[in-house]
């Protein structure tokens, strides 16, 4: 007898199911996703998976343009990160257990993006040490990196990714845009990344990892730093050299 | 196909709030219950409602849980194609523009699973169909006060009113058990009303206690902690106003474990989901139901309820199995007595389309013709405002303090009553009174990333960027957004809708995937409730300015199909749905079998052995939340079952 449709741990009545129930594709394959989103960071097996030397360097570049575009310090988007005594450019990216930082630079290397992301990453290989403001002054230099940029940003804050065409297209014409500009969340994990929320005091909406009656409270941390200064809600970008 | 043939004593069509604890108490005293479920079964965990939640570009109500709104094209599924659909926020909007040849979305019934093609106006509330029923509930548990069952004794019946067939009194002790069994945090004291007595006796207390107020709360508090009288006239209430209460609202959200489950970690997602279940939701009584012996079969919709000498004989059934369908097979249910729990818009549905080889045209339990009839919600009107300094919203639960106090008075002779919530989730419902440009932090976001102004807070009046529309990167972009965001605040005026015999479900032309016909829906929004709006505008407007929140980001746009104006009033409006779906088949006193559809005990008037729960059967609604009070109808109803299922049986 197959018992798929009913459920039950008692003898209530002579129920007959009529066909196997299948299992809903919905719930097929969406486990993985967030066990890997809860995981602690420093889980040594991630650390196995390191770059080949150019994949390095372009993560690298890519982690100092994050920097300057997002604000937002390195120690927060690769938590791994390692300065070493090198150039910069030579500098180890890591690899964390969320390694959210790989999925980002894997979707702005994919079809229609990568030409104008590799032209970033060049500039940047070339000038290591350029400063951010010069680094957002170049990006804003072409219509071309400018939209790749915000793309960029877009996906750090919100993990969603907000093609460049749709973008430009916004920016340029407000008046036609007659609904949510299009957007694809790139995955759980990312959502559950978004940066935004941190720069607002905030968790991600359902990803609270706080305890009970945080809300009451401001969500500054009440002692100061070592030097006596209060503590930001996130972790500003400093200066990379 | 073959038929499958089920037989116990109670039978009950649904897994919702009302179903599973009607199914729970039936269970725990031995009495065979079998519960038909239109939906998927319970799930292990939450990993995939989560997941899709998660994955959603829309973060909408019905985002985390099936069937899915959207094909593989990414455009809307046709509902005719969905076994058991159901409502969808995205498919409430859309206006239709020159030159348009289609209907607007809300009103095309191949986009959207109710046919409101013939409907004034959009009915903007949703549901789900699925074990459990309804998760995407705020978890707000206020409780009706007393003239709420009494509006046409105390104020006239020239609204619509009338008179519950119980009063308070009948029903407090349910409230108690009620309370008990979702788990309710809240403090006595702040869940009395000023001039409303002997709603809580003294020795009362709730079983957890209250959850803390939020940032806002605190502040909204302390700004209305004085005001004038002559500002606060407009209220029409039967004393001076010269204060406004922010209290905490009782709530089923654990604050400490309660009945194996954990306290609240303030995941600011009540709607759509509690990703802890910290929150209350019907598939932990449904468990403990099918723990005691209840049967719960999924997948399973109830098609037609069948008579024989003016009783229910059976109920017939279609099962499926994708969520696509076909039908795959079907039955009979077979009790000694039936409880139809299928919500506001499924109960009536189910009892039109039984016509019982055409010798109940009407429909069962119709004789009144009462049946789809004054379908009301609570129409919300909505505000969003930026404060002059952070309270760091996005935090906590999506509400944790309300103004309870202005849900009774005399005006209520002339206009609709409401309530105040305060949102602890900025502007995430939606930006700018429509959501035309998606939610924040989204909309915010990109604005000052791409240099647009959808939010309408990219302008220097806000930023003091030195100009409007302004694209940033950097640290000028972590602190502007840190500061605006985090400025944010929601405030919310559910509002009483009067019933009106117009404002109905019936039965659409159009089909589901088992070749059933969908709910038709015509609904509008009376003169009393705006009213109600225009009263609910009038404070906001007072809260904004001892806020100094110098800036309304409410708006309704010009083609929204729910907007109105009210004469004298520079705003336009619009309301959103609250998802309280009430008012569909209302009780009536025994005596009363022409104007009601059910008893007191929400026994139909027409046949002994049929039951039909849930809000609608809520004569008239107030304005509190819903389903704490169809959670104590249905303990209610448990004893009358009990009581007359011996000579039912026989």
């Amino acid at each position: 007898m197959d018992h798929g449709r009913e459920r039950s741990t008692g003898e209530t009545g002579a129920l007959v199911p009529i066909s196997k129930i299948s299992r809903r594709t919905m719930v097929a394959g969406t486990v993985a996703t967030t066990v890997v989103a809860m995981l602690p960071l420093h889980n040594s097996v991630f650390a196995q998976a390191a770059l080949p030397d150019k994949a390095k360097q372009d993560m690298m570049a890519f982690l100092i343009l994050s920097v300057a575009l997002t604000g937002v310090d390195i120690s927060t988007l690769a938590p791994e990160f390692s300065r070493g005594t090198g150039d910069l450019v030579d500098a180890d990216p890591g690899v964390d257990p969320f390694n959210i930082k790989q999925d980002y630079f894997d979707q702005l290397n994919g079809p229609g993006t990568a030409a104008v992301f590799t032209s970033l990453l060049n500039f940047v290989k070339k000038n290591p040490l350029v400063s951010q403001d010069d680094i957002i002054a170049k990006v804003n230099a072409s219509d071309d990196t400018k939209f790749l940029a915000r793309s960029i940003v877009l996906l750090w804050y919100l993990g969603s990714w907000y093609d460049p065409v749709d973008l430009k297209n916004a920016a340029t014409s407000p008046e036609s845009v007659d609904g949510p500009i299009t957007q694809k969340v790139l995955s759980p994990k990312a959502y559950t990344q978004g940066l935004v929320w941190p720069i607002m005091g905030a968790h991600p909406m359902g990803y609270s990892n706080l305890q009970f009656g945080y809300w009451s409270r401001d969500p500054h941390d009440q002692n100061p730093d070592q030097k006596g200064n209060p503590v930001p809600l996130f972790n500003p970008a400093k200066p990379l050299r | 196909m073959a038929a499958t043939s089920i037989t116990c004593d109670v039978a009950i069509i649904g897994s919702g709030f009302a179903g599973s604890l009607i199914a729970n108490e039936l269970s725990k005293k031995g009495i065979r219950v079998v519960i038909l479920e239109a939906g998927p079964d319970v799930q292990p965990n939450f990993n995939a409602y989560m997941n899709s939640f998660y994955r959603a570009s829309s973060k909408v109500p019905e985002s985390p849980y099936p069937p899915a709104v959207f094909g593989f094209d990414g455009k809307f599924k046709d509902p005719a194609t969905v076994a058991a659909g159901r409502p969808s926020s995205l498919t409430v909007g859309g206006s239709k523009k020159p030159g348009d040849t289609k209907p607007p979305t809300w009103q095309d019934p191949n986009k959207a699973y109710l046919d409101q093609s013939k409907s004034t106006r959009p009915f903007k509330s949703t549901y789900e169909r699925l074990a459990g029923g309804t998760g995407h509930w705020m978890g707000l548990t206020p409780r009706l006060v007393p003239n709420d069952f009494r509006m046409a004794l105390r104020y006239g019946k020239e609204h619509g009113f009338v008179d519950w067939p119980i009063g308070y009194e009948d029903i407090r002790h349910f409230y108690e058990q009620a309370e008990s069994e979702l788990g309710v945090s809240a403090n006595v004291d702040d869940q009395r009303i000023p001039g409303i007595d002997d709603m809580f006796p003294d020795s009362y207390e709730y079983k957890m206690p209250r959850i803390p107020p939020s940032l806002f709360d605190q502040l909204v508090g302390d700004k209305l902690s004085q005001l004038d009288a002559k500002d606060t006239q407009f209220l029409g209430m039967n004393r001076p106003v010269t204060s406004l209460a922010v209290r905490s609202l009782s709530a089923a959200r654990n604050s400490q474990p309660y009945r194996n489950r954990r306290a609240c970690s303030g995941n600011t997602n009540c709607i759509p989901i509690c990703p802890i279940q910290a929150k209350y939701d019907p598939t932990i009584t449904l468990n403990e139901a099918t723990n005691n012996g209840a049967r719960l079969v999924h997948h399973t919709v109830a098609s037609e309820v069948l008579l024989e000498n003016g009783r229910v004989s059976s109920i017939k059934f279609l099962t499926y199995d994708q969520e696509n369908g076909p039908p795959t097979g079907g039955g009979v249910i077979k009790a000694a007595v039936y409880v139809i729990a299928a919500n506001g818009i499924e109960t009536p549905r189910l009892l039109l389309m039984s016509k019982n080889n055409g010798q109940t045209p009407n429909g069962v339990a119709n004789s009144s013709d009462m049946v789809g009839r004054h379908l009301m919600d609570h129409p919300q009107y909505l505000s969003w405002g930026l404060l002059p300094d952070p309270i760091f919203p996005y935090r906590g639960p999506l509400v944790t303090s309300a103004i309870g106090e202005l849900c009774d008075g005399p005006f209520r002779s002339q206009r609709a009553a409401f309530r105040v919530s305060l949102g602890n989730e900025g502007w995430t419902t939606v930006v700018g009174g429509g959501a035309r440009f998606g939610a924040d932090p989204n909309v915010t976001t990109l604005d000052f990333v791409n240099g647009t102004n959808f939010s309408g807070v990219n302008a220097n009046d806000f930023t003091g960027l030195g100009g409007d529309n302004r694209a940033l990167f950097g640290s000028a972009l972590t602190n502007t957004l840190g500061n605006l965001l985090s400025r944010q605040f929601r405030i919310a005026f559910p509002i009483e809708q009067n019933p009106d015999p117009d404002n109905r479900v019936k039965l659409s032309d159009s089909v589901d995937a088992l070749g059933l016909r969908r709910p038709e829906i015509h609904y509008d929004i009376s003169d009393y409730t705006k009213r109600g709006f225009a009263a609910a505008y009038q404070l906001k407007v007072l809260i904004f300015k001892k806020l100094r929140a110098t800036h309304d980001f409410t708006k309704a746009f010009q083609d929204d199909p729910a907007a109105f104006e009210i004469d004298g009033i520079p705003e336009r409006f619009t309301y959103g749905g609250a998802g309280h779906v009430m008012g569909t088949y209302r009780m009536g006193k025994k005596t009363e079998p022409k104007t009601s559809v059910v008893n007191e005990w929400q026994c139909s008037h027409d046949h002994p052995n049929l039951y039909l729960v849930g809000s609608g059967t809520f004569p008239t609604v107030g304005t509190a939340n819903p389903t704490l009070t169809l959670s104590a109808l249905a303990l209610r109803t448990v004893d009358d079952i009990v009581q007359n299922l011996p000579s039912l049986k026989s």
